[in-house]
Formats: C-alpha cells, structure tokens, sequence
C-alpha cells in the first residue's frame, strides 16, 4: 500500500495551497470589476471557473482512490 | 545505461521524409492569408476558439515532449501527468487580468508591456531577461530533438573512408542547421494551420501507441496490474526523492511554470491574440485546460508507463537499464511495426522543429523589436533610405536568427549535464521565470507597484536568487519542505519556492516603503551634489552586481550587500524615471480594463449584449473600412454606428479563415444585407453566394 505521504497528503496541498491562489484569484477579478457580473456572459464564466477547480480536484481523487483499491 | 543506435529502417526514414515535406507545402498554402504584418504575427484576429485549442496542442506538446515524460513515466508512473494537471490555479488572473491587458493594448512582446507601464529602462532589463528565458527555451527544444535523433542513427557514419562518430552534440548542431532551413514562410496563419494538423496527429499518434502498448501487455486489467502500486498513482511523493518530488514540481511548475507559461509565453499569447475576441480567446484557453491538457499528459507519457509495465512481464523485450530519455523511441521501436515506427517519430519531430523554428524567430523578433534599435543607434549613418533600412533589417534579422540558434547550441552543454531532460528544463524554470513572472504578476494586479519597485525586484531579487544558488543549504533548505539536499543538482525544483519568495519580497517591501523613500529623494534633489550622489549611488550598485556575481564574500556580508544595493536601485529609479499614473495605468492593469477597451475601440464601449445576424455580403464601390447592414439589424445586435463589428463566413467548420474586422457604418434598409470594402473581402477571401455572419464585438 503506497504511503500517505505518496496518495493523500500531496491532494490536501496541491488543492490547500492551488485552492489559494484560486480563490485570491476570483476575489481580484471580482474586485477589478474584470469579470463583470452585471453581464450575462459572465455569470456563466464564473460557473466556468469554479468548474474548472472542482473538475480537476475530482479527477486527482478518482485517480488516488482508483491507485489505492483497484 | 544502455545507449541505444540504429533503430529507424529505410522505410521508416521515407515516412518520415515525406512527412515533412506534405507538412511544409501545407503551411506555404496558408500564407495568401497574410495582407500585412498584423496577419503575419497574429493571424488578423480571425479564429474560432476550436481551431486555436487543437492548434496549441503542438505548442504545448512540442516544448513539453514526449522525451522527457515518459522518461518520467518510466521512473514514476501516472504521476508524470501532474504537470499538465496543475495549471487551473492562475486562470482567473489570465482570462480576466492578463489575456484582455494583452489583447486590448495590442503589445507586440512582453518588454514592450514593461515600457508601457514602467518606463524604457525597465524594458531593456526585461528583454534580457526574456532573450534568457527564450535561448533556454531554445537550448531544451535542441537538447531535445538531439535525444530523439540520436537512437535512429548507427553509432557512426563511413563516407567514403571518412569516419564520423554519431554524438548528441554532433547531432544537435546538425539538426540546428536543418531548422535553419525549415522556416515558416507564411507567418502566424500558417504557423496556425500546420500546428492544428500537427496537433490533431500528435494525438492520434499518441493513443495510437497507447492502444498497441495496452495490447501489447494483454489489456487494460493487465498494464494496471503489471505498474507496482506507487506506479499508479497521480501525484508523486511529497518530497523525495531529489530528482522528482510533489512538493518541489508544484512550486517549481504549478506556479512558477503555469504562470510562466500563461503570462510571458508569448508565442502561446500570440495565438490567444488570434481568436476573433477576447471571449473567443478566453474559451481557447479553457478547453485547452480542461480537455487538451490532461489528453496530451496521457499522449506524452504512456509510453514511459507501457515500458514499466513490459517490464514487469515475464520475458521483458526491453532492457531495464534502457536510458530514460530513450525510453519513448524504444518502447515505440518494441510495439509498432515498420513504417509506423517512423510516423510517429516524423510526428514527434516535427512539431519539435515546428516549435524551434518558431523560438528562432520569436527571438529575433525580440531582438530586432527591443534590441537592435539601441545597437543601430551605435553605428547606422544619419540618413537612410526607407529601401535601404529595410534592406539593412532584413540582412541583420538573418543574421541574429543564426546567431540566436548558435547560442541556442551552447545552451544545451550546460543542460545536457542533468540526467535528464524534465530535471533540466525544472531548474531553468526556476530559475528564470520568478523574477519576470513576479514584475508581470504585480504590474498587472497592484496599482502602486511603480518602476522601483520592478527594477528591485529584477537587480535585488535576482541577487538574492544567486545567494540562494551558492548557499542553497543554508538559504533553500529551510523552506526545501524536507525534500533531500543533491550536492550535484541541489534543490532542482524547490528553488522555484525561495526564487519566487525573495523576489515578491523585493517588490512588496520596496513598494510599501516608497513614501519614506521619496522624502529622502526630495532631500537628495535638493542638495548642491545630487547629480554627483546619484552617479555614485550607480558606481555602487554596478559594483555590488558584480561583487554577487564573482561570490568573493561571506554570505552575511554579501546579504548586506544585496538590500543596500536594492535600496539604491530604488532611490536611483525614483531620481531618475518619471512615473505619471494617468499615463503608466491607463487600460495597463486589472483595475483599469474598462479603459484598455475604450482605447481599442477608440470611443466608448457598448456593452449590450445583442444577437448574431445572418446575411448575404454585396461589395460597395468605395474602399472605406466600414460595413453597413439594416437598421432592423443593427436593433437585433443591439449596435450603434461606430461599434467594433465581426463579419465572418457561415460555414463553422472553416473556423473563421474567412473573416474581418470592421466598423458599423450608416445603416440602409434592406434586410439580411451586409455592405462591405473590397479590402474586405480580399483579406476575408469570401466566396460568391455564401452566406456570412454578423456580429458586434463591442
């Protein structure tokens, strides 16, 4: 069985520390009026972003679980 | 380790052969696009986001090549796919900070943004850093295509009694004066088109290993089976061992990297800059992410986690001292057959030249943009011709193409010291990107962040960052999160972390003391020996640069040193560069992309969001660049005259090739009609009776 320090614990800082820099990211692109959410388009580019996040942070545990018990 | 020769057959030699040629007569089709230099480096703006998507496949794969992971694949596992799975983080910052900035203010290269909202000086400092982290770029795309050719190749040559023996280094300077011949002529369109096919067999060629490598082994169930459990999994261990840690690759490539490769990559920027808008640009980048990524981290690495698993078989057919920057050809070598063998590598190295070739130039474009105006002024007569400047360009383009790509050479001797290729390219990549990321990163995102600040943080911060080099077991170690000290290569990845640490520091610090910093500037100004303080102040900042350079002093008083010499390149910078808010942050930052789209347009911005119109296009009799359709069409796409509008043929699968640019003109009364310029529909390329969409951009 691989270690912790090998399936779970790079997951919990890749999505800590990636999470971070994400959600700063949404915060100043809110704040810069750069996604402006009074437009339509960009409501939809929002759910786009957090998609985006989510997405990949499914697929990484998929992987690990899949590594670990299949 | 075994090093292997003589692998490609005369067949697959002719494959490839022709390969390249069909690749060159494909992209010469593409340049009758091309009507002015607009077209030539940016495609016109003109493209559909599909299209650009498949085209950056070749990019991304081209520079991160199949060599280098699946040598990865082979020593790791699934986890050589972490790389192309990390870059999610930073696109909020890139499709609504960066991509807008760059397209709306229509820079042509990263140091031309840098004078814009710095100052000329900050530029020239930033173009060396650019021509540094491009030769790089150069030196791992020539190493690179060195480690494919040499295992095709007999261990030696015997003409006519002449006995030339086949090494990496001959083959690289071989190959680089056969990327001399194989230029681009069309410009960014054909560029463009070459790399969607490029792309598009890239991937098939990729699975197309993957499905014979699954068979090969007896099935999916089975490849699982034969990789050892720590094979499988998708990250790699937190932080050993030296040469491939978790920790160390994300600092080093989820951040350093990815914003590396999306903030200053300009060939990248440049096909983002192609899209017919920013959100056209925008969807690009997304799928690119979300589906081309995670494709071609399967395409480029598999062959690696096929080789592990024929090893875990029975009666291996490879050897398991195979060198891991061979391992692609090899294992390629094992499961195709004749011919299909040499497809796949005339694919591979293909894209590869497409991607050097395109450095090559890319360089010389920022050469003769940032760099050969000062040299000019050295030397060039007073009075030219416009011919004769041209003529004289032209001449010193090729010129500095040859001698970029001699330099490029010599840059593979110090990279072809790392075992392989991916810990190579990871210590270039920290090294290099921090500082010019970090200047991009707080000059888009921070108002306050001026021209001293910039400057700190490329003379300080790289000061710092060669402390850090020469003591890394007493500066990087306590950040290195545990990962193990390799006296050889030390901390090839985690540097990135304290790179990146010092340099934001340098910039945050010198930003946030400016207004003390200006009191003493002011008493500066105001004594009788200023000019003499300020050239002192620069006598000593040229000595510290170089006394850091050299390393003759103890580490404390080096440190010393260092921040002494950062406050003086603050103080000077405030002496000398004017920096004038209305002038250095109109539309040059996040907070002020509303502006940056009034600029492009010209006037102000309509923001209503109308439908898109189909209708037939007649030519008018004049030339003006406007178009003009019906009043009722206008009212559906909710535009006025004056507003930015996109014409483009109906048919999607063309992806917009056959499209323009233009403004709304007066509008007339019939219905379902566009007006348009014979310049139009030259550039545009329409055909008679096909049906073309309106629509406004803004």
């Amino acid at each position: 069985m691989p270690s912790f320090s090998h399936s779970w614990l790079p997951f919990i800082y890749l999505y800590g520390f990636g999470g971070l820099f994400f959600f700063a990211g949404m915060y100043i692109i809110h704040k810069t009026k750069g996604l402006d959410l009074r437009l339509k388009r960009n409501k939809w580019w929002r759910k786009v972003l957090y998609f985006g996040f989510f997405y990949f942070l499914i697929i990484h545990a998929i992987l690990i679980i899949a590594a670990l018990y299949w | 380790m075994e090093s292997l020769h003589g692998l490609g057959t005369a067949t697959d030699w002719v494959v490839m052969f022709v390969y390249f040629i069909g690749i060159m007569l494909f992209g010469s089709y593409f340049a009758k696009y091309n009507r002015n230099t607009n077209d030539f480096f940016f495609g016109g703006r003109r493209f559909a986001w599909w299209l650009i998507t498949v085209s950056i496949v070749a990019t991304g794969v081209g520079s991160h090549s199949f060599v280098k992971y699946a040598a990865k694949g082979l020593e790791h596992g699934v986890s050589s796919t972490m790389t192309y799975m990390n870059d999610w983080f930073f696109m909020p910052f890139f499709l609504f900070g960066w991509l807008p900035i760059v397209v709306y203010t229509k820079i042509k290269s990263i140091p031309e943004y840098f004078e814009k909202r710095f100052s000329p000086t900050v530029r020239l400092i930033a173009t060396v850093f650019q021509l540094l982290y491009m030769i790089g770029y150069l030196g791992i795309g020539l190493l690179t295509l060195g480690k494919v050719f040499t295992p095709l190749l007999p261990a030696s040559f015997d003409i006519f009694g002449l006995f030339i023996p086949v090494n990496l280094m001959g083959v690289i300077i071989t190959i680089a004066a056969i990327t001399g011949v194989y230029t681009t002529f069309g410009g960014q369109t054909a560029v463009i088109f070459t790399d969607l096919i490029q792309g598009v067999i890239l991937l098939l060629a990729g699975f197309l290993i993957f499905l014979m490598g699954i068979n090969y082994v007896g099935g999916l169930e089975a490849f699982w089976h034969l990789l050892p459990p720590d094979w499988r999994l998708p990250l790699a261990d937190f932080n050993s061992p030296a040469d491939f840690n978790f920790v160390g690759i994300f600092w080093q490539d989820g951040v350093a990297g990815s914003v590396g490769f999306l903030f200053m990559n300009m060939g990248l920027l440049m096909r983002f800059m192609s899209a017919k808008s920013v959100d056209e640009g925008r969807k690009a980048a997304v799928f690119n992410v979300l589906f081309m990524l995670p494709l071609s981290a399967i395409v480029v690495g598999n062959a690696g986690w096929i080789a592990k698993a024929i090893l875990g078989m029975a009666k291996p057919a490879l050897n398991a001292d195979v060198n891991p920057d061979e391992v692609f050809i090899a294992v390629t070598h094992i499961i195709a057959s004749k011919g299909v063998f040499g497809f796949v590598i005339a694919a591979l190295t293909a894209t590869l030249l497409s991607t050097v070739d395109s450095l090559i130039n890319a360089i010389a474009a920022v050469y003769m943009n940032d760099v050969h105006p000062h040299v000019r002024k050295l030397y060039a007569k007073r009075v030219t011709t416009q011919e004769q400047t041209s003529k004289e360009e032209l001449f010193v383009a090729r010129i500095s193409s040859i001698v970029i790509t001699a330099v490029g050479i010599l840059a593979t001797i110090p990279f072809s010291k790392y075992p392989t290729v991916y810990q190579a390219h990871g210590y270039f990549h920290s090294t290099l990107t921090p500082p010019l990321v970090t200047a991009i990163f707080l000059g888009v995102f921070w108002k306050k962040f001026t021209p001293a600040g910039v400057l700190a943080t490329f003379l300080g911060g790289s000061s710092l960052m060669i402390l850090g080099a020469t003591y890394p077991d007493i500066l990087i170690a306590p950040i290195a999160h545990g990962t193990p000290f390799d006296p050889v290569h030390p901390y090839s990845y985690i540097s990135a972390l304290y790179n990146t640490i010092v340099c934001v520091a340098v910039g945050v610090l010198i930003t946030l003391t400016l207004s003390w910093q200006k009191g003493i500037v002011n008493k500066i100004r105001k004594s009788a020996s200023h000019e003499l303080m300020m050239k002192v102040f620069i006598g000593i900042i040229v000595a510290s640069l170089i006394i850091i350079w050299v390393n003759v002093l103890p580490l404390v008083i080096s440190m010393i040193i260092v921040l002494v010499m950062t406050v003086l390149v603050s103080l000077t910078a405030q002496y000398y560069i004017h920096f004038d808010p209305n002038v250095h942050l109109d539309g040059l930052t996040a907070w002020s992309i509303h502006r940056a789209k009034e600029i492009f347009k010209g006037g102000k911005v309509n923001e209503r969001e109308g439908e898109v119109v189909s209708a037939q296009w007649r030519v008018r009799k004049d030339n003006e660049d406007y178009v003009s359709v019906s009043k009722a069409d206008m009212k559906k796409m909710e535009a006025e005259v004056g507003d930015l509008v996109y014409v483009c043929d109906k048919r999607k699968y063309l992806g917009g090739l056959k499209s323009f640019h233009s403004k709304y003109g007066e509008p007339h009364e019939e219905n379902g009609v566009v007006y348009i310029g014979e310049e139009h529909r030259l550039s545009a390329q329409f055909q008679e009776g096909k049906i073309v969409t309106v629509e406004k951009e803004m």
